[in-house]
């Protein structure tokens, strides 16, 4: 005879079951919920200064590029950063988070989603690289969870993010990377195992640029109770890009040089003789 | 041992709704996941069973039927008229739900999410059952605040009510210009919810209530769903012909010259240039 005891345990083992087969088991993943702000500065390796204090294992190419643009930067252009006329940063350098940004975990899918760039889709579905994806500044991001510590829990998220195009810098100052957007870059985001309200993301970037893989690690920290913003670069954007030239306008809306004794625009289709 | 039994049961249904309120039911939610997109053939007006321009008989005020009038012409002319996002800003709310380009709509216990791939046209509505916050700063695409709701009673979800306030613009309702009031007090009231025949289909019937209108004006959207999607980006920035400096629009041309957007339109004052060295 079958104890009435085991049929209820039966029972309740299947409701289990159910439960857990109907909804996605949040009990699983990491909390990483609410917003996260960076908490270094706006260079790509946290811990060094920005620009040449990076020291960025550039090939002797890039690094002439990368001086390039420094001096451009110096008597007033953009040098290689396309930011000013609010291309989207692209990856890697999405995640120095100048903005704060925020997760969402769904079963097949995890989300960043940035104040100021279009949201990354991490797909965690076991799915295989696409074959010709189109390009994206983003890139096409496949993903892991792992358990690392076998407690039935996710502790890290591994990305790997390939399929990008550019033109793309690694900050600011115009770091450049490789013109043939053959950028590949691997994360490791994990929770601090002592601090709960700060998350690491470990970066490797593996491009043509670069004498070898460069890892940085970013910093961010949680605000439980966020409030969200809208950053959105075309609104108030004083640079103005006429060709090759960028310019600047005036607080009075009048074009305006960007570099001492910067040529105008040319106006040639414009008809002159009436004005 | 009824008793006992009876005991067991109801520790499995208390545990059930303890399991329930950690982890998301996706099961009393609808199932929109997948990307949506505008169908086939429809336009970018606002109502899309009317024709764009006049054709939509936009229930404006005399005075936005004048700003309007007067931003056709301009556009006729070359010029953008009253409509703001050539200088690529976000389209805000309502017309952020033309969805011009394609959307995603990720379903959280206390938060959905709409994801637009353009800019960064990012709605967050909370279904916490917040109130509204003092002193927000306005956004384009607003503060909006949900009610997820169960009109059938079947125990799942049929609809997300939505108003959305605390918008800023300059904003349109489409292309063509259609005028929301400056003060930017308007109120956006929706009701998302799938076709009864079609669950590929989704419909938003959107209320618009503001200064700039005689009357709340109601549109229905509807969105078509492709389950594999490929997503693919949509940068305003890339590849924008438009140049506006100071209150004019102005055009670059494919070899990269300033050019005029209308007939006989001046080029810009270039007094801040040293233009004796040249």
């Amino acid at each position: 005879m079958i104890c009435p005891r085991s049929i209820a345990a039966v029972a309740l083992a299947t409701i289990f079951l159910t439960a857990a087969a109907w909804a996605h088991d949040e009990t699983k993943y990491p909390d990483w919920s609410g917003q996260w702000l960076r908490a270094g500065g706006i260079q790509w390796d946290p811990t060094k200064p920005i620009g040449r204090g990076q020291q960025a294992p550039l090939t002797p190419e890039y690094q002439a590029i990368f001086e390039a643009s420094l001096a451009d930067q110096a008597a007033g252009g953009p040098g290689n950063d396309a930011r000013y006329s609010c291309f989207p940063v692209g990856m890697p350098r999405l995640m120095s988070v100048i903005f704060p940004m925020e997760f969402i975990f769904s079963p097949r899918i995890t989300y960043i989603l940035f104040e100021n760039n279009m949201p990354r889709r991490i797909y965690t579905d076991g799915r295989t690289w696409p074959n010709d994806p189109e390009p994206t500044f983003a890139g096409y991001s496949i993903g892991q969870w792992i358990d690392a510590d076998g407690d039935g829990r996710y502790d890290a998220l591994e990305v790997e993010t390939r399929h990008m195009k550019g033109p793309r810098t690694l900050e600011g100052s115009g770091l450049p990377l490789h013109k043939d957007n053959q950028t590949m870059v691997k994360e490791r985001i994990f929770l601090d195992k002592t601090n709960p309200d700060i998350l690491h993301d470990e970066i490797t970037t593996i491009d043509h640029a670069l004498t070898r893989p460069w890892t940085v690690t970013k910093k961010f920290r949680r605000e439980r109770n966020p409030t969200w913003f809208e950053n959105d670069c075309s609104e108030d954007n004083h640079h103005v890009a006429i060709g090759k030239e960028n310019y600047f306008l005036s607080a009075d809306g009048y074009l305006m040089p960007a570099k001492r004794g910067q040529a105008p625009p040319d106006l040639k289709y414009f008809n002159r003789s009436k004005y | 041992m009824r008793s006992s039994i009876g005991s067991i049961a109801l520790a499995a249904v208390a545990i059930l709704a303890v399991s329930a309120a950690q982890a998301f039911d996706a099961s009393r939610y609808p199932d929109w996941s997948g990307q949506w997109r505008r169908p086939a053939g429809v336009g970018n007006q606002w109502d899309t069973s009317k024709p764009a321009r006049r054709g939509q008989q936009a229930p404006l005020t005399p005075e936005y039927q004048a700003i309007y009038e007067a931003n056709l012409k301009d556009q006729a002319a070359g010029g953008q008229g009253t409509d703001p996002t050539y200088t690529c800003i976000p389209d805000g709310m309502p017309r952020a739900m033309n969805v011009i380009f394609p959307m995603e709509i990720v379903i959280q216990p206390h938060v959905t999410h709409i994801m637009i791939e353009y800019l960064s046209m990012l709605r967050r509505i909370y279904t916490d059952g917040r109130s509204w916050p003092e002193n927000l700063e306005p956004s384009f695409m607003g503060y909006s605040i949900g009610q997820w709701r169960d009109e059938d009673g079947d125990g799942r979800y049929d609809a997300l009510a939505i108003e959305t306030r605390n918008l800023k613009g300059p904003r349109s309702f489409d292309a063509s210009g259609i005028p929301l009031h400056e003060d930017n007090q308007t109120v956006v009231k929706e009701r998302i919810y799938l076709d009864k025949a079609n669950p590929d289909i989704l419909h938003d019937e959107v209320t618009t209530i503001d200064h700039a209108l005689t009357r709340p004006w109601t549109v229905i959207k509807n969105y078509h769903r492709v389950r594999n999607p490929v997503w693919v980006e949509a940068i305003c920035a890339e590849g924008n012909q438009h140049v506006r400096i100071g209150a004019e629009s102005y055009m670059l041309s494919a070899d990269g010259y300033l050019m005029p957007a209308k007939k006989g339109q001046a080029p810009p004052d270039l007094r801040y240039f040293n233009q004796s060295r040249k």
